[in-house]
């Protein structure tokens, strides 16, 4: 992440390392004065080393992890459809890019909006859900959703780190009450509440006590991540390229960048930037034969 | 000395358009105002027109770089208005990409009334900029036809999607009364933009598929339920995609003997134009609303077909009169 978007996970990371090297200099000095032997130095207990000590690198891992429960891997976020519709002149890299800008602009700000005040979740999530205009592409949103909003109920939420505020805990509770609660009536012009995936996530991320910086970065990354592993069983390319793929310059770039040009975009100015998109992943029920849900 | 006359209200590319039911249970205008650049005109009402017809025009046919146009339009209750274009509204080079050419449209929808917008695309002209915002607040029993489409620009010169930027913003409220908050149904932001920074890449263009067009429409209620209705059949009975085809040879011949009915011809037609103009299209229901997202290869080809679906059908012409229908055939 560049230094300027990224100023305080780096300090915390500057101060860590002070912590760290301070620990080698006493354990230097105490080498030196030969009151120790070599065999003590070693800590019967691992000390807590680096950045991955604070408690939101734990969380950054397990929301990064491909092991969340989100069901992710049902989904390839239009890639199937792209497929049908441009073969043989499909390129992946192309989709990924359009993919990553068009995911990045309609979705990101929801993120962040929630991320800075995860009590305004219920309008970001109406907002969100008035601002998705295929049934396939809300499908997956929803469905992605409401399973992170199961894995907050059943599992992080007693799991939450001390600092947190409890106000959003209970705002989060009454989201997922109010989702119960309309689900059973749905009227005309649909539920208030529908847990869509992006302002979940900026709303669990802060709680958690992710950076905004991190969070932005993770849930970008998780998308690219399932766009490669859909990709992989749809056999455009095979596990190692996909690694390849992965760990590339061009997907860094490309994440950094959407993430620079969505930073500050309010949540109402949201939009689609590559509109063919919406064509992709609203055709996908058209497909023949689907392997993935989206 | 001071002017005798008052001040001014109007500003520069204002413009006011107030729709309601004569006692004769007629639609007619009560109020028409506006500025330059923007100009509306009104064919004298007849008791045979089915809406009240107004042209939404601009000086030269288009908005050259910097002009705003702010419209208000009340469609009062039990009323109904068309509005059509008389060509593409060319939105004109702009001297920088920091000028930006506006449109704005405000419109309240009251109880029982409809408006239908089915207007020429917008042609966005080499390094224009470009932001238009259409705003609708709906009753709920009020309807809504809409559609908004852009095209690449002067393709006959060679322009295709070079723009610096165009950004449209389709947004529909509902209200239900006076005194609650309308709520907020539908936000349809489309923005195309390509950085400067590099002449040779031209991100749009990659974006756009090859695409000449690309559209909206949106639909919603009871005037336009049963066109709503028809277009998600349609996109229900799209022929899948990547299928094949069984039949035995005999059985190909002996079902292309069997007379079709006038649905299923039509559909054929539909289809053999939609492979031949490169239409690509999906149907979406959004919260009470019907959005149709299309692209085709050529503007031509876009037209036909969203035209074509929309007779077909044939209720818009029966609600708003063939004059409502004039952009799209």
């Amino acid at each position: 992440m560049s230094a300027n978007l990224d100023s305080s996970p780096s300090r915390e990371a500057v101060r860590d390392e002070i912590q760290h090297l301070q620990r080698r200099l006493r354990e230097a000095e105490a080498r030196l004065r030969g009151t120790t032997s070599s065999q003590d130095a070693i800590p019967k207990v691992l000390a807590s080393d680096g950045p991955l000590a604070a408690s939101s690198q734990h969380y950054l891992l397990l929301l990064s992890d491909s092991a969340l429960p989100l069901g992710s891997f049902a989904f390839s976020s239009g890639l199937e459809s792209y497929l049908a519709h441009t073969r043989p002149k499909s390129s992946f890299p192309d989709f990924l890019d359009f993919s990553l800008s068009s995911y990045a602009s309609t979705t990101l700000p929801f993120v962040l909006g929630a991320h800075r005040d995860p009590t305004h979740l219920i309008e970001l999530d109406d907002a969100l859900d008035a601002a998705i205009m295929c049934t396939v592409g809300r499908r997956a949103s929803v469905a992605q959703g409401r399973a992170l909003l199961s894995i907050w109920d059943r599992s992080f939420a007693e799991a939450r780190p001390a600092g947190s505020s409890l106000d959003v805990v209970t705002c989060l509770k009454d989201f997922a009450l109010q989702l119960r609660a309309t689900s059973s009536a749905v009227s005309s012009a649909g539920p208030v509440v529908s847990a869509h995936l992006a302002p979940l996530f900026g709303a669990v991320a802060s709680i958690l006590g992710m950076s905004p910086q991190q969070t932005a970065y993770v849930f970008m990354l998780s998308h690219v991540k399932a766009l490669l592993s859909a990709a992989v069983r749809a056999s455009i390319f095979g596990p190692y390229h996909g690694q390849k793929v992965l760990a590339s310059t061009d997907v860094q770039k490309g994440i950094q960048r959407a993430i620079t040009r969505e930073w500050n975009t309010k949540v109402e100015d949201a939009g689609q930037i590559v509109p063919v998109m919406d064509l992709w992943i609203g055709r996908h029920e058209m497909l023949y034969s689907r392997i993935f849900n989206s | 000395m001071s002017s005798p006359f008052p001040p001014s209200s109007s500003a520069p590319g204002k413009g006011c358009l107030i729709v309601g039911q004569s006692p004769q249970k007629l639609s007619c205008l009560s109020k028409m105002t506006f500025q330059y650049p923007l100009k509306l005109i009104s064919p004298s009402p007849a008791s045979h027109h089915k809406s009240v017809l107004v042209f939404l025009l601009t000086y030269g046919g288009g908005l050259v770089g910097g002009d705003q146009v702010n419209l208000t339009i009340d469609v009062q209750k039990a009323s109904k208005l068309s509005i059509a274009t008389q060509g593409h509204t060319k939105i004109f080079k702009s001297p920088t990409p920091e000028v930006t050419t506006r449109q704005n449209l405000h419109v309240t929808i009251e109880s029982g009334s409809a408006l239908c917008l089915l207007p020429d695309p917008v042609q966005p002209f080499g390094e224009s900029v470009y932001e238009q915002s259409q705003v609708f607040t709906i009753h709920e029993k009020g309807s809504l036809c809409l559609l908004d489409w852009v095209s690449a620009g002067r393709t006959a010169r060679g322009e295709d999607w070079d723009f610096w930027r165009w950004s449209g913003r389709n947004e529909v409220w509902m209200s239900t009364d006076e005194q609650s908050k309308p709520r907020l149904l539908l936000r349809d932001n489309v923005l195309l933009d390509s950085p400067i920074v590099d002449k040779e890449l031209n991100l749009v263009k990659k974006k756009m598929q090859g695409l000449e067009v690309f559209g909206t429409l949106v639909l919603r209620g009871p005037h336009v339920e049963s066109l709503a209705a028809f277009i998600l059949k349609e996109f229900a009975a799209l022929p899948r995609i990547g299928a094949r085809d069984f039949r035995s040879q005999e059985k190909k011949e002996k079902d292309s003997s069997i007379v079709l009915s006038h649905e299923e011809s039509w559909r054929r037609d539909r289809l053999k134009q939609e492979a031949r103009d490169g239409v690509m299209w999906s149907a979406a229901k959004v919260r009470g609303c019907t959005v149709i997202k299309f692209g085709a290869r050529t503007v031509e080809g876009g037209r036909v077909w969203i035209g074509g679906m929309i007779k077909e059908e044939g209720s818009m012409v029966q609600c708003f009169g063939e004059e409502a229908l004039m952009c799209i055939r």
